[in-house]
């Protein structure tokens, strides 16, 4: 029986490694202690390994044979990826994996309805992994790393709801099927407001942005997956907002726990929202029979 | 308007993909692209609109919205242009066509 140490959520953009010192020093300021609470978290709950929930980016698996998430089962996961080094101008990393742990989880997933893959070599990163990697400085923590790549853009698109299920069935999976005394942190990575490749590609919908984060806030789950769709979310930013569903995975794995914004920027230039958000999972481990969803 | 005309099966997305991947490729792409258009299995139509770069039409034709501000990088955002508005400008000016400059002007 492991246990869930830690639950974050934070965005991740090339523009926040790219172009990061374009935007104001307050901007600036704020994405830093955003996501130095997310180290903090980390630190905090000695997590043996973290999972880091992200959009895949269509980089990983042809379009018309695409998995709804894939599980990186490689020994080291390096990046990022040859092809963003330019955009993302951050230091290579090599971070430990866990394949054991992402093995297990894997088999255990196997009958939740999805479309899982696990990949034995190393999986392509782009700022999915590489942004929260950096910026929390994931490699000098010397814990191990699952990526969970995730398909947010690619029709039929696991909703909300689906998501949510898969969380739970995640933590269920956490508990049952991994070694006792393992402390597991859940990273979901992606959002807020963005449309990459679309007519609103430099817009930012700030309005969607802090609603989303205020109900996250107010902590009712049933309410966030009634409103904050997965149509609501492609309204807000078509083919990119919609990367909030690994948050969504995470809530579903821990249910409904005090949730915390860690700090919010709308600047036009890195072309996305940019939030952040940690849980309290109190005194207790969470498990995934404690949410009321 | 994005995914609305989305097609899985455009050799196209395979394309940016390949591009994305194949190193090799991408050089040869950049030194003769007509040569790596023209030995690539797609239609004549999907291989105009990259030559033309009418991000319209390959969107329109069902490349995913993600794979054209790839592909926009990969052919504005080069160079001096790395991490820089350029591709995505110039993305946007073949997606909205006529309503670009009104677009730019109401944006302020």
């Amino acid at each position: 029986m492991a246990e869930i140490t830690a639950a974050v959520a934070a965005s991740h953009a090339p523009g926040l490694t790219g172009w990061f010192s374009k935007a104001s020093e307050e901007d600036q300021r704020t994405v830093r202690r955003a996501y130095d609470g997310i180290r903090e978290v980390l630190v905090a709950a000695r997590p043996d390994v973290v999972l880091v929930v992200g959009n895949d980016h269509v980089a990983n698996a042809r379009l018309h044979d695409y998995p709804d998430f894939t599980f990186g089962l490689a020994e080291r996961h390096r990046g990022p990826d040859e092809w963003f080094k330019p955009w993302l101008r951050v230091p290579d990393y090599d971070l430990p994996g866990a394949p054991d742990v992402a093995g297990r989880l894997l088999e255990a997933l196997g009958d939740t309805g999805r479309r899982l893959r696990g990949a034995r070599d190393n999986l392509r990163f782009d700022d999915n992994l590489s942004v929260p990697a950096t910026l929390t400085g994931l490699a000098d923590l010397g814990v191990a790393v699952v990526p969970v790549l995730q398909n947010c853009t690619v029709p039929p698109i696991p909703d909300q709801d689906d998501c949510y299920a898969f969380g739970r069935a995640l933590a269920d999976a956490i508990r049952d099927d991994l070694p006792a005394g393992l402390r597991v942190a859940l990273l979901g990575s992606g959002g807020l407001s963005h449309e990459p490749g679309g007519p609103r590609y430099l817009e930012i919908d700030e309005k969607f942005d802090r609603w989303w984060l205020d109900l996250l806030v107010e902590g009712d789950h049933d309410r966030v997956l009634a409103e904050a769709t997965l149509a609501r979310m492609e309204e807000a930013g078509s083919g990119g907002t919609a990367e909030l569903l690994s948050w969504v995975v995470v809530m579903g794995a821990i249910g409904p726990r005090p949730c915390e914004s860690l700090g919010y920027v709308a600047f036009d230039q890195w072309r996305c929202g940019v939030g952040a958000v940690c849980w309290d999972l109190g005194d207790a481990p969470a498990t995934a029979t404690t949410g009321t969803v | 308007m994005p995914l609305e005309s989305f097609d899985p099966q455009l050799r196209a997305n395979d394309f940016v993909q390949d591009l994305k991947w194949d190193e090799g490729l991408r050089a040869r792409f950049v030194a003769d692209e007509d040569a790596v258009l023209a030995g690539y299995d797609m239609t004549g139509a999907e291989r105009a609109a990259i030559r033309e770069r009418d991000f319209r039409a390959l969107h329109d034709m069902g490349l995913h919205p993600y794979l054209l501000s790839q592909l926009a990088r990969l052919v504005f955002g080069t160079g001096e242009n790395a991490g820089s508005s350029t591709p995505a400008t110039a993305l946007l000016r073949s997606l909205l066509g006529d309503d670009y400059d009104r677009y730019v002007t109401s944006r302020g």
